[in-house]
Formats: C-alpha cells, sequence, structure tokens
C-alpha cells in the first residue's frame, strides 16, 4: 500500500491492490515451492520405477508403470529390519525430544531472564561450543564413551540430550525468551510466584512456535544422524533406519531405484509428524489475546 | 516335616545354582565370540553373511558378529582402533593396509601359514597376493580381484553394423588402422559411432565406466607407471610422455573424433552413467569391472522394450601386443587388538577361502582370488546355470586377464598425493587444459607433498603428564575469566538468591559441557600440537602443525579463502530468503501447514537422493538450469541470462556449472538456498510471537507496509535475526556435505571448502593431531568473527531483557 501513499484510496482500489498482493504472494510461494519439491518429485518417481526404467528413462520423465515392487524388495530384504530399524530410530528421536526441549528450555530460561554470576561470559563459553568441527572431537568422544563402556548401547545417543541440549537450541530458545514482556513476570512474582511457576506457567505456555521449532529439529536431526549410530551401535538389532539403509547407498551398486524407496520411507514419517504437529507452531491463544 | 522339606528345597536350589553356574562358566570358556566388519552394499552382503553362518555350524564354539558397514567404513574402523574395541576380523584392500600394517594395527598373516595343514598362498592370484603384501610379508587374505578387463558389447549395435563380435585379438594404436578392421580397436569404435543428419553424434563406440579406466589402461601398456616405487615411492611420475600422451589421447576420442562420450555428456551424474548410456543403447561399448554385469541382468529384460544381447570381450593390449590393465580387489585381515589370533584366523581363511568365495562367485559378481575358483563354476557359467545369471557367458577372460593386471600404488601416503593430481584431471577432459599443462601443474604439486610426507621428524613421546596439566590449566583460566569480575562485583541478598536459583536451570547444560563437551574439546587442542595418526600414540611436534598450516600447506590458503567467499555469498542470501519467505507465509496465506511443511521437506531429504537430483540439476547438457535459460533446443536467451553468461559458456555454447571452477561455487551457493526452509521455520517462529496488537496500533497510527515493517517486525523479531545470523556464520564456515558429496572439493579446487581438507586430512592421510590444528584455527577464526558480532549487537532489542 507505500504504492498509493499520498492520494486517496478508493475502496474499490483498496480491494483491487490487496487482490494484487495476494496474486503476487501466491505466484512468488509457488515458484519457491516448485524448487523446494524437486528432488521429492525425482525420489518419488524413480522410487515407483523398475530398474529398467530408471537405467533407461530420464530422471525427470513420470514412471510409465509404477510399481510398489522396490518397496517390496527393501521391507522383504534380509539385510535390514525395517520394523526393528524404525523401532529404534523412534525410541532414540523421541527421547532425544524430550531430552533437549526439556532441559535446553530450562537452560535458556535462565540466560533469558535471570541475573546470574558470570552470566554473560558462560553464555559466549556455550557458544562457543559450536564453533569447533566435529571431525577432530568426534574420535576422543567415542573413547570416552568405550572407556565407560557405553559402546553398543543407546547411551551415548541419547543421555547427552538431557545435559543442556546442546548451544544450539539453548540460544534459540533464550532469544525467544527474552523477547516475552517482562510485565507479564512482575505481575506473577505480585501474586507470589517464583521462578520455576513463572518458567512453567508464563514462559512456556507463551513460547509454543519456539519449543515447538527446537522439537522438530530434534526429532528430525536425531532421525537423520548418520555418524553417531554408525560409530556406537554394533548390533545389527539396535541399529537405525538411516545407517541400515545406506546399505542401499553403496557407490557402485547403482540401485537408485532401492535407494529413493528406502529414503522415501526413512522421509515419509518425519513428513506426516511435520503436518501433524502443525498446530504448535502457531502463537499461543495468550499472546493473540493479550493486553 | 515341613521344616525339613524346606530344607531340601533349599540344599536343591543351591545345588542346581551351582550346576547353573558351572554350565555357564563351562560354555563361557568354550565360545569365543568374534566380530567381523565388511563395507559390502545390500547384494553383496548376503552370500558373505551366508558364508558367516555356514562357519558358526562347521565351529559351533565360536559365535561371529558380522557388521556391513558401507559408508564411513575407516572412520568407525579408526574410532575403534583408538578406543581398543577393534573388531577381530576386518575388510581392507590393498591401497589402505599400508596405513594399518605400518603402524602396526593388523597382523602379518604369515605366522599362521604354518598351523594351518593344506593351506597354499601359491593358489591366490599373485599380483594380487603382492599387493596384499609389505616387506615381503602378507597382511590382506585376498578375498576378490576386479579388473577392469571386460569390455561390455551391445550385440545387436555389432549385428547392424556387420562387425563380428570381438574376441579378444584387437589392439589399439594411436591412429586409426582402418586396413586391419575389427582388430583395430579405434576401426571398431569409428564405426560403430552414429550421427545424425546435422552431424551430432546420437551414438557412440565406446566409454569407459570412467576416463581414467581407459588412461590407466593405455599408459601401462605403454609401460608407464605414476610413481618409481608403489610400495614405498619417492618420485611422482604423472608427467611422464607417455602418461601425459595417454590422457591427451582419451580426452581427444571424446573431445577431438567425439567417438567417445565427453566428460559432460556422460553427465556428473556418480560414475554410473556411461554404465546408463550402454543400457539406453546409446554406447556400442563399455570398459569397466565385471561388478556391472549384475545390474545390467536386471536392465535389460528381455521381451521389454530396449533389449539386446551382450556379453564382454577382453580389453585389446597395445600394437605391440602388451597387455596391463587397472584393477580393484579387496580380502580380510586381522586386527593386533584381537584378543583370540588363532580363531580370527580360522574365520579369515574361511572367508577368504573357498567357503567364503563360493557363494558370492554364485551372483558372478565378485571375482573369487582363488585362480581355480575363478575358472570353474559357478563362476564360469555352464549349461547349468540358470538363465538368469548365464551372462555374461565370457566370463574366462577375467581368469585370462588377471594375469595382466597392475595395481596402484600402496604406499600410505599416495592417496593424500594422488588427491592433488586428480584435482588437475578434470580440466583435460573437458578441453579446458592441455594434458601436459595440468599434469605437470599436478606432479610438481604432489612431488612437494611427497617431498614433505617423505621428511622423517624425530620427535619425542607426547608428555601426558604435562597435558593433563595444560588442559587443567586450561581449564582454570576458563573459570577466571568467566568469574574474575565476579570477585569485584557487590550483590545483595536477593541477587545471590536469585543467582543460586538460576544455576539449578543451568545446572544440566553445564554439566553436560564437563562431562561430554570439555573432554575431547581440550584433548583435540592437545593434539593440535602433536602427531597423532589415531592408531599409534601421539608425539610431541610443539607448534609444527600451527606453522606448516600457516606457511606450507598450499591449500590452506585456498581453502580458507573458498569458506570465506561461500560465507559471504551464501549467509545474507540465505537470511533474506528465509525472513521474505517467511514474511509472506505469515500473511495468513490459505492453507499455511501445508506450504511450511513443503518448504521444510529439503532439511529432510538424504544426501545422497540429494546430490543426484543437484547433479541433474547443474548438468551442462540438458540440466534442469541450463534448459531454463537456453531453452530446450539451446537458442533462448531467458531474462537476457544468456547473453549475461557468455564468457562462462565454454560448453557447447552453455555453462557447465559444476565443471568449471569459476562456476562451482556459485553452484554450490544456489544449492543452499534448498535449506533455507530451516531458517524460515525459525524466522516464522519469531514472527507468530510478535503480539498482534503491535499492528493494530500501528495501522490506527497510520503506518503503512514498510513503516510497519521497519519500526515494528524487525525490531521485535532481532533477536530471531540475531540468532540465525550467528548460527548462520557459525555452521557457514563448516559447510561439509555439499562440497563431500558433489564436487570432492574440485575442479581446481575451487569448492575445497575447509573443512574438506580438514576431513581429508584427518581420514584419508590420518594426520589427526595437523587436522586438529586446523579445526583450532578455524575456532578462533569463527569466535572472532562472533566476538564482532555480538560487540555490533547494539540493534537486538530484548523486550524481556534486564
Amino acid at each position: 500500500m507505500g504504492l498509493l501513499r499520498g492520494r486517496a484510496v478508493t475502496p474499490r482500489q483498496a480491494i483491487l491492490v490487496s487482490r494484487l498482493g495476494r496474486a503476487a504472494t501466491l505466484a512468488i510461494l509457488v515458484i519457491g515451492i516448485t524448487w523446494c519439491l524437486i528432488p521429492l518429485y525425482v525420489m518419488a518417481t524413480m522410487a515407483f520405477k523398475t530398474p529398467a526404467e530408471v537405467a533407461t528413462s530420464s530422471i525427470w520423465a513420470f514412471p510409465r508403470q509404477p510399481t510398489l515392487a522396490n518397496f517390496k524388495e527393501v521391507l522383504g530384504s534380509p539385510n535390514v529390519v525395517f520394523a526393528l530399524l524404525f523401532k529404534n530410530t523412534v525410541f532414540i528421536a523421541v527421547v532425544n525430544t524430550v531430552g533437549v526441549v526439556l532441559t535446553s528450555s530450562l537452560a535458556a530460561y535462565a540466560f533469558g531472564r535471570m541475573r546470574f554470576a558470570g552470566r554473560d561470559r558462560l553464555f559466549i563459553v556455550l557458544l562457543s561450543t559450536m564453533m569447533l568441527p566435529g571431525i577432530v572431537t568426534m574420535i576422543p568422544s567415542y573413547v570416552v564413551f568405550a572407556k565407560i563402556g557405553w559402546v553398543d548401547t543407546f547411551l551415548p545417543l541419547t543421555v547427552p540430550a538431557f545435559f543442556g541440549g546442546g548451544a544450539f537450541n539453548i540460544f534459540l530458545l533464550r532469544q525467544f525468551f527474552g523477547s516475552i514482556p517482562r510485565e507479564l513476570d512482575e505481575a506473577a512474582v505480585l501474586d507470589g510466584a517464583g521462578h520455576w511457576t513463572i518458567f512453567r506457567h508464563v514462559i512456556l505456555p507463551l513460547s509454543g512456535p519456539a519449543l515447538a521449532t527446537v522439537g522438530v529439529f530434534t526429532f528430525v536431526g536425531s532421525w537423520r544422524d548418520f555418524m553417531g549410530p554408525l560409530l556406537y551401535l554394533n548390533d545389527s538389532a539396535k541399529q537405525t533406519l538411516e545407517v541400515g539403509l545406506s546399505t542401499y547407498n553403496a557407490l557402485r551398486a547403482e540401485k537408485f531405484h532401492l535407494m529413493m524407496a528406502a529414503s522415501l520411507m526413512v522421509m515419509l514419517p518425519l513428513i506426516l509428524l511435520f503436518l501433524v504437529g502443525q498446530r504448535y507452531f502457531v502463537k499461543g491463544i495468550v499472546m493473540t489475546g493479550l493486553k | 516335616m515341613g521344616g525339613d522339606n524346606v530344607r531340601f528345597l533349599v540344599r536343591l536350589t543351591r545345588i542346581g545354582l551351582l550346576f547353573c553356574a558351572l554350565l555357564s562358566a563351562a560354555t563361557a570358556s568354550a565360545t569365543v565370540h568374534l566380530r567381523i566388519i565388511a563395507w559390502d552394499g545390500e547384494d553383496n552382503i548376503v552370500p558373505v553373511r551366508e558364508a558367516v553362518q555356514a562357519f558358526e555350524k562347521v565351529h559351533p564354539d565360536i559365535q561371529v558378529t558380522l557388521q556391513a558397514v558401507v559408508n564411513h567404513y575407516q572412520e568407525k574402523l579408526l574410532a575403534e582402533v583408538a578406543a581398543g574395541t577393534a573388531p577381530d576380523v576386518v575388510h581392507m584392500d590393498p591401497p589402505s593396509f599400508q596405513k594399518f600394517a605400518r603402524r602396526g594395527a593388523i597382523l602379518p598373516l604369515n605366522q599362521f601359514f604354518a598351523e594351518t595343514p593344506g593351506f597354499d598362498l601359491k593358489a591366490y592370484y599373485k599380483n594380487l597376493v603382492n599387493a596384499s603384501s609389505m616387506n615381503g610379508l602378507l597382511y590382506i587374505l585376498p578375498r576378490d580381484i576386479a579388473p577392469i578387463v571386460p569390455v561390455f558389447y551391445n550385440k545387436r549395435i555389432f549385428d547392424e553394423a556387420g562387425i563380428p563380435y570381438p574376441d579378444g585379438k584387437w589392439t589399439w594404436d594411436f591412429v586409426e588402422r582402418p586396413e586391419l578392421r575389427e582388430h583395430d580397436f579405434l576401426w571398431v569404435m569409428h564405426q560403430l559411432t552414429k550421427r545424425d543428419a546435422s552431424g551430432k553424434v546420437i551414438r557412440w563406440g565406446f566409454a569407459p565406466a570412467w576416463k581414467t579406466a581407459m588412461v590407466d589402461t593405455c599408459y601401462l601398456e605403454l609401460g608407464a607407471r605414476i610413481a618409481d616405487n608403489y610400495e614405498n615411492p619417492t618420485k611422482v611420475l604423472f608427467d611422464d610422455p607417455r602418461i601425459v600422451r595417454a590422457y591427451q589421447f582419451v580426452a581427444d576420442l571424446s573431445m577431438k573424433q567425439q567417438w567417445m562420450p565427453s566428460d559432460v555428456e556422460i553427465s556428473s551424474v556418480e560414475q554410473t552413467s556411461a554404465h546408463k548410456l550402454f543400457t539406453e543403447g546409446r554406447i556400442a561399448m563399455l570398459q569397466s569391472g565385471i561388478w556391472d554385469s549384475t545390474a545390467l541382468r536386471k536392465e535389460i529384460v528381455m521381451g521389454e522394450p530396449g533389449f539386446f544381447d551382450w556379453d564382454i570381450a577382453m580389453a585389446p593390449a597395445y600394437k605391440d601386443g602388451t597387455r596391463a590393465y587397472p584393477t580393484g580387489g579387496s580380502g580380510y585381515s586381522i586386527m593386533s587388538q584381537t584378543k583370540h589370533p588363532h580363531e580370527a584366523w580360522l574365520l579369515t581363511q574361511w572367508m577368504a577361502g573357498k567357503p567364503g568365495m563360493l557363494p558370492s562367485a554364485e551372483q558372478g559378481m565378485a571375482q573369487p582370488a582363488i585362480r581355480s575358483l575363478s575358472q570353474s563354476p559357478p563362476w564360469i557359467p555352464t549349461a547349468r546355470t540358470p538363465d538368469e545369471l548365464a551372462r555374461p557367458r565370457n566370463r574366462i577372460i577375467m581368469d585370462r586377464g588377471a594375469d595382466y593386471v597392475v595395481f596402484g600404488p600402496t604406499n600410505m601416503d599416495w592417496p593424500e598425493v594422488n588427491d592433488l593430481v586428480d584435482q588437475q584431471l578434470q580440466s583435460i577432459f573437458d578441453g579446458t587444459s592441455t594434458a601436459q599443462a595440468a599434469l605437470s601443474k599436478g606432479t610438481a604439486l604432489a612431488q612437494r607433498r611427497l617431498d614433505m610426507l617423505r621428511k622423517d621428524e624425530s620427535l619425542g613421546p607426547f608428555n601426558w603428564r604435562i597435558g593433563a596439566v595444560a588442559g587443567l590449566a586450561i581449564l582454570a583460566a576458563l573459570m577466571g575469566w568467566i568469574y574474575g569480575p565476579e570477585f569485584r562485583a557487590r550483590r545483595s541478598r536477593r541477587e545471590k538468591q536469585e543467582s543460586r536459583t538460576a544455576y539449578l536451570f543451568v545446572l544440566p547444560c553445564l554439566l553436560g559441557l564437563i562431562l561430554f563437551t570439555f573432554g575431547p574439546m581440550i584433548l583435540s587442542f592437545l593434539m593440535s600440537f602433536a602427531k597423532w595418526d589415531i592408531i599409534r600414540p601421539a608425539q610431541w611436534r610443539g607448534l609444527g602443525n600451527y606453522q606448516e598450516a600457516l606457511t606450507s600447506d598450499p591449500t590452506f590458503w585456498v581453502a580458507l579463502r573458498v569458506t570465506l567467499v561461500y560465507t559471504a555469498a551464501a549467509v545474507p542470501i540465505g537470511l533474506v530468503t528465509a525472513l521474505a519467505l517467511a514474511m509472506l507465509l505469515n500473511t495468513k496465506v490459505r492453507g499455511m501447514p501445508l506450504w511450511r511443511t513443503c518448504y521444510y521437506l529439503p532439511a529432510v531429504v538424504s544426501g545422497v537422493a540429494a546430490a543426484i537430483v543437484w547433479k541433474a540439476v547443474f548438468r551442462a547438457d540438458g540440466g534442469v538450469l541450463n534448459s531454463i535459460i537456453y531453452g530446450p533446443h539451446g537458442d533462448h536467451n531467458f531474462l537476457g541470462l544468456a547473453s549475461l553468461l557468455k564468457p562462462l559458456a565454454t560448453v557447447n555454447g552453455q555453462v557447465n556449472w559444476l565443471g568449471d571452477p569459476r562456476t562451482a561455487l556459485s553452484s554450490l551457493v544456489i544449492m543452499s538456498l534448498w535449506g533455507v526452509g530451516g531458517g524460515m521455520v525459525i524466522m516464522l517462529a519469531g514472527l507468530q510471537g510478535v503480539p498482534d496488537y503491535y499492528y493494530e496500533a500501528a495501522i490506527l497510527d497510520g503506518a503503512n507496509g514498510w513503516q510497519r515493517f521497519r519500526s515494528v517486525t524487525l525490531p521485535l523479531i532481532s533477536p530471531t535475526l540475531f540468532f540465525s545470523l550467528i548460527t548462520g556464520f557459525i555452521g557457514s564456515f563448516q559447510v561439509f556435505t555439499q562440497a563431500f558429496v558433489m564436487t570432492d572439493g574440485g575442479p581446481d579446487n575451487a569448492t575445497m571448502f575447509y573443512m574438506l581438507h580438514l576431513f581429508k586430512q584427518a581420514f584419508l592421510s590420518l594426520h589427526m593431531g595437523y587436522a586438529s590444528a586446523l579445526a583450532w584455527i578455524l575456532f578462533f577464526i569463527i569466535l572472532c568473527f562472533t566476538a564482532a558480532q555480538l560487540k555490533g549487537n547494539k540493534w537486538v532489542y530484548y523486550e524481556g531483557a534486564r
């Protein structure tokens, strides 16, 4: 509407402009979506092609006769017990998500809304843990977990989540908690509430979108984690989907049809979860109805 | 009465328990557990598993766990070696075993020969045994050999051209010799190449599975070698005139004569695309390894459109009759850490013996390393072989060809040295450089690196006591820095109370830092002053690593520049795009959850699948990007981009996005836009946190759209922006995956990200100490950047700040 500044705007013009704006928005969004869906399209079409068709058709071509054979082959493979891998992966991802959301929000509350000794410098130290490439700490970490006998258990993949949940998540939540108006907890303090009560009953309910973001990132991250399970798990009955299905990624195997079917099956639960969990991304009622 | 019964029961239970304990002790001491890991994928692991199960049946007292590690095999193995939890038997091949053998991590196998009646090393292919040995000792018991001997040929195309099927007696020369007809390889290649009316090639005569497979064959047959000694090289010989000529020859065949597809036409989709062209009938002959046959059987199905009959023939000899072929091969080694070397040897000998080889041979995929097995069924098809396994019929040439194989250098420093030459090869094959120029440059770089690696430093052991003290001192200094100012500060009782409560909130986080994070960080810091190859104990190197990085490692500065350029481009572009998208989606668009999901989708797509798609997008020939810019027939000029890109259009007047050093990095920046969904989700969450009444108030005050954005949205989401900026920088400095799966740092180091260089140093060459130094240099660079941003964060507005 900046376009029409300085001129009287008739209602009809306003409607026209808003319609135009909406159309433009839609157009941009559609272009963006196309861009984002290209890989999914290719994965999906390849997963439904026969090996002969994958080998002879363009990767952009739609399958001539879509087949479920690839999915059946992956599910029936003697190397991969899909149900078991799925169960393990869900377990690790759920435990991680709970741990990370719980402990990172605690720490973020303190960093964002409390004053304590050494707060700002401690926060810089926390941030700095993100700055060292994981490649060089990977082997020392493995050695430590091996010494305490945690290798081939889920412990190295889950326990650390309950200890702060990582600088990234704490930082993210700190930024959100920090921007919630202060008057809210002052009111609560007048009612005699302590920090725990404020955290639990004022801040958390207002932070739905932020907590959902951290939750989704954590869930997707541990679902898709490759190096962790690869290093720490040996027993094939304990393996996760991402590692179990990497057997189709052997470079010379040329099994794009199976690889894509397998990848699609790994992704699908994540997409469903993301869709179902959408309502947590929307601002809490409190926030909209405030004042 | 009752008492007696009870006493009896108790006694009985005691005896029973004792018996159980004895039994379990007896079985525990008798059963030996072995762990074996292999890198075989999907199909290949099935026969390996069968062999393991058969072994357990024959040796009921040995229990074997088989683990297939298809990707990052070496990292997994090294971590386990470092922790002392290595498997007993490991899959190993000639190019990698020296890394372990020279450092004493795997056992020489000769000590076991005597205890095994009937064992005969002479039964194995001699070349393979030699390549598996070091200083005359055998370290790998070979399981399979994979000579690049076969030329797969399409019988239908030969029939149509009226040329007899190749019988392997053909030879090659640098020029075509029409008088020899089907016995001249170039003539056959030329004859089978088909052009349309406009002169455009629609079918090529020949392609190697990857270009260097043919180059290697050529210079090996000319008698040239890439190093003076393959076990212990001192000279890099890539600039040998015969090797230079071989490279130019192969490049010309595709770029000048066009009897072979060029690299652009083969596209950059994996090494498999020559294979794809063969399946499509677009090349008549394909030089590759025998492993291609299992896929070909499934892809070329009788009765389906596009079916043709095919077989294999021996790749041609040079005109003087000399034959030589590059090859692969692998086998099993025994780790020195094993507690049961004799049982491990039993397993090794089983897996790399007849019982282990037969199930794989049955598939027709892995050629047995024992010669007699390679000369008979099931490897060689007979009349009884089921039809689907019968092709290729001429599999006997795999055995004949094995006499001529030449393994590559086995030296442990070679992969890193060779990598420097590989970086230059692309420019030969796409015609932007002559073989002479590229190989001279590559050889000089490689020779310098080899000389440096060969220099023996006399280093003392790493003093762990001093290391521990230094570690504690670092922690103490850190504590001092954090809490120093507190000593001067005066706090009221209420403030102290709040401080105590706050520490309860951050307790898990602090414990996590102390328990899981600081230890490995400090350890890697100490290792940055050491020479550490992961396998052997570290040695003290002082500031040597840092000095090497800053003064004598040419790749360091290249990698740093590439990473900085990438960061400077990708972070702002990503930030603006994410914000713009989030604002659009926040305008109460209908179906918002679906939009948001779609935009976030790329973040959950698997890396390898994504890489395949992206390569197809950036292809020079028929890629999506070029199709948009130049149109399907190459005559469009989308938004004037075609004219704008004119100076960069090197391939058929179009841009070779990933293959050209000038555009490769920009392509990766474009690709990074695809991960913008994650940033958008965060921004959206930030926008959701802006209370509606602020906007309502602004509208009442008569603020227009821009003013509302400028004075309401921007300040209120500034904490989110700040977060995205900081983490964006930190993440971008450590970007790795794109280059790792897409370009491997090439062409000519154009996408050699800092992290890729670091990864190669850590795991390709096992310079973990040096890699740690690189990591800490990066740490300090990122720290400085972040500190500068934290200093200048006056624009960030926290409504709830104190």
